[in-house]
């Protein structure tokens, strides 16, 4: 027979083979998933603590042991254990200087040495005694892109945030995704009451106004990364989605294979989740990558009005913030603006072609 | 026909979907999509239902498996489906969901679009396996060697069972909804319209594989057509619906040699006839008009707009069904 095929792909599966021949969508994909991926190790790669000091015959891996600080009991390392007491002449207390620390081993030569990351700052490091002149100080060797006006790195601030905000965008998404799908899928396959009373929770939920709610909420509590993610997806975040599944939950629910699959006797659950969630997924698969553009534009914003993640957190809204305090300063807005400019733009590339595999018709009407 | 022989009677059902409207979303009409429908369904019988497109076919196949308070919102059914169960008959309107899925095995549906009626997601496997999971408790070889056997009943084989519905035509995407409604061991099965999505070429072999099913495995099968031509060969008994309503029912012959309601007689008079003895018999009549919308149906007798013996008292009530000959009724006081 002729039609021996191996394998049957499934509906996912042609479009996942058709997402990745969408090049520039595929690609954006790639890198930014890279780019995330890299960002975990930015303790690494971005930090003033050394990856190896070697001194007097023994290792230390300084980095490593503050990356596992929080699961493991790893040890401190003071300035006196390598030896550092002072620096720019003051006296040192508590953790090293490890970039002096690494100066101060050439110049003693006794065959002790340090090796640092890639990019030797850390995005909560003040650097008031290393810099040239008062903060902010403008783009040099050492500090590709300057530094805010605390005396901090900005790249590695830059390096920090792009990680705060693409984790932040994505556990939002996924809150807002997990609460709109369960709401929107019971308004649509029960209907009738439940669904009335549902709409008209919805109907209260988009009259408060996003803004004002999220300054009466921080004034409250200064919000950590997961309250601040919980309070947009409260306020708001979870309406959008919901409304999507219920239509789509609506539409399907009366085609036949529904139907069949109430008459073989399939709980409601199942029926909801098992056999219309996977029909009614496309325009959520589609969508998510427009939530995550908008989420790490909602934290930009939140953060540049002093209402996001509490300080020192790094993040791009803060910096524009400085810099709009003083046009001189422009490293402080271009480069977070480059930075944002970048990610979403990118991701904007991955949800064009996500679209255009979940849902061509819609694409090329759109063209 | 004694009466234990019953396997479902239905009385006065009715369906009614509400037409929402205006600000408020407020019901402003409805449609009476079966409009107080009583039959019996025999025992391994043929019971063919015949009526035009949009006459309540559908939804009266659908409101028997008991789906639409789910699947069509703010929907009113009233009336008794009443299904024998061990010498009793449960009602099965009456039935809360948990009560409900403990007789929803033995009615099963093979639906009008094959396209629809089969979840695109799932692998026909799991599509077949599916009711197995659900109201068997064999181990996973039995389940598996069960959908093979039910595929290859179906004249499918069982390594298609790994396939996608997109990759079947349409006369094998019904015989894939014959193998799911198999599988629960259902004692009526009830076909809406199983081949008007097909082809000529293949209605026959799907027509005859449920016919050879029926006997094998000893079902009640109610046949659901549009055209009287389909189901007169395969029925022992047919019903005729018009707008809600069943106008005529009594056995095949009866019902094809001697119509006994004017819209019958109209429908039999537009087939052709082979025969060319009876022909001298059979006037044509052609009927006045269009089927009326069911959200304005006529007051009275449904057909009264387009009935050619019509009187003014048809307007006055609707007509109940008459037994006109032995075991064979019709809804109109003035015919023999
Ligand atoms: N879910 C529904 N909501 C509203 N009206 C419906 C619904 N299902 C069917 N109808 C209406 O009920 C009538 C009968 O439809 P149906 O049972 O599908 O007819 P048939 O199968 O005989 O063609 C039609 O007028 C149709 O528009
Ligand atoms: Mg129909």
């Amino acid at each position: 027979m002729s039609d021996i095929k191996p394998q049957s792909d499934s509906i996912l599966k042609k479009r996942l083979r058709k997402f990745k021949s969408m090049k520039r969508g595929y690609y954006s994909f790639i890198l930014i998933c890279t780019l995330y991926v890299l960002s975990f190790l930015n303790p690494i790669l971005v930090n003033n603590q050394a990856l190896i000091v070697s001194y007097e015959g023994n290792t230390f891996f300084p980095a490593v042991s503050s990356l596992f600080k929080p699961i493991f009991d790893t040890p401190n390392y003071e300035g006196k254990q390598f030896g550092q007491t002072e620096v720019f002449g003051k006296t040192l207390f508590g953790e090293p200087n490890y970039r002096e620390l690494q100066k101060q081993f050439e110049k003693e030569g006794k065959g002790n040495w340090v090796l640092m990351p890639i990019y030797p700052y850390s995005p909560v490091e003040n650097l008031l005694s290393e810099i040239s002149s008062e903060p902010p100080t403008a783009p040099d060797s050492k500090h590709i892109f300057g530094t805010d006006n605390r005396g901090r790195d900005v790249f590695a601030r830059l390096a920090y945030g792009f990680q705060i905000s693409i984790s932040f965008a994505i556990l939002v998404t996924i809150f807002a995704y997990s609460i709109g799908i369960s709401i929107g899928a019971t308004l649509g396959y029960f209907g009738g009451k439940v669904d009335i009373f549902g709409q008209r929770i919805i109907e209260v939920f988009s009259g408060i106004p996003f803004l004002f709610m999220m300054m009466i909420l921080v004034s409250f509590v200064k919000p950590s990364f997961l309250l601040l993610g919980a309070m947009l997806v409260f306020i708001g975040g979870w309406i959008g989605m919901t409304y999507f599944v219920r239509g789509e939950f609506y539409r399907e629910k009366a085609k036949d294979y529904v139907s069949a699959a109430i008459s073989i006797g399939t709980t409601d659950l199942n029926v909801m989740f098992k056999h219309i969630l996977p029909n009614a997924l496309t325009p959520v698969i589609t969508f998510a990558p427009f939530a995550i553009v908008g989420y790490i534009s909602s934290l930009v914003a939140l953060d540049f009005l002093g209402f996001g993640l509490a300080p020192p957190t790094p993040s791009w809204g803060e910096l524009i913030s400085q810099g709009t305090q003083d046009i001189r300063y422009w490293w402080l807005i271009v480069s977070p603006l480059i930075a944002m400019f970048f990610t979403l733009i990118t991701i904007i590339f991955i949800g064009e072609g996500i679209r255009e595999a979940f849902d061509p018709k819609v694409y090329s009407r759109l063209r | 026909m004694s009466d234990n022989n019953i396997l479902l009677k239905v009385r006065d059902l009715k369906v009614k979907f509400p037409i929402m409207g205006g600000i408020f979303q407020k019901k402003v009409a409805e449609v009476r999509a079966v409009d107080g429908v009583s039959f019996d369904v025999m025992k391994a019988e043929t019971l063919g239902i015949v009526g035009e497109s949009g006459c309540g076919k559908s939804t009266l196949g659908k409101a028997l498996i008991n789906v639409l308070r789910l699947t069509a919102p703010g929907v009113e059914i009233s009336g008794e489906v009443l299904l024998e169960k061990d010498g009793s008959y449960i009602d099965l309107l009456k039935l809360n969901k948990k009560e409900m899925s403990i007789y929803r095995p033995d009615i099963q549906m093979i639906f009008q679009d094959p396209f629809s009626s089969l979840n695109p997601r799932m692998l026909v496997g799991e599509i077949i396996q599916e009711p197995l999971d659900i109201n068997t408790k064999l181990s996973k070889a039995e389940k598996r060697d069960k959908v093979a056997w039910l595929l290859e009943k179906v004249g499918l084989s069982a390594e298609q069972s790994s396939r996608y519905p997109h990759e079947f035509s349409g006369g094998q995407r019904q015989r894939i909804g014959i193998a799911r409604a198999l599988a629960t061991n259902p004692r009526l099965i009830i076909a809406d319209e199983p081949v008007s999505a097909l082809d000529v070429s293949i209605q026959a072999q799907v027509i005859n594989l449920m016919m050879d099913l029926q006997e094998e495995f000893n079902l009640s099968f109610m046949f659901i057509a549009h055209d009287l031509s389909v189901v007169e060969h395969i029925s022992s008994r047919i019903g005729v619906m018009y707008l809600g309503n069943l106008v005529e029912i009594g056995s095949s012959d009866n019902v094809n040699d001697s119509p006994k309601h004017p819209y019958t007689q109209s429908l039999l008079s537009a087939v052709p006839i082979p025969d060319p003895k009876s022909k001298e018999n059979r006037k044509r009549i052609v009927l006045q008009g269009d089927v009326p919308s069911p959200l304005a149906k006529p007051s009275g007798c449904g057909f009264r707009t387009r009935c050619f013996i019509v009187k003014p008292e048809c307007a006055n009530g609707v007509p109940p069904l008459d037994e006109k000959a032995k075991n064979h009724f019709a809804a109109c006081p003035y015919t023999e």
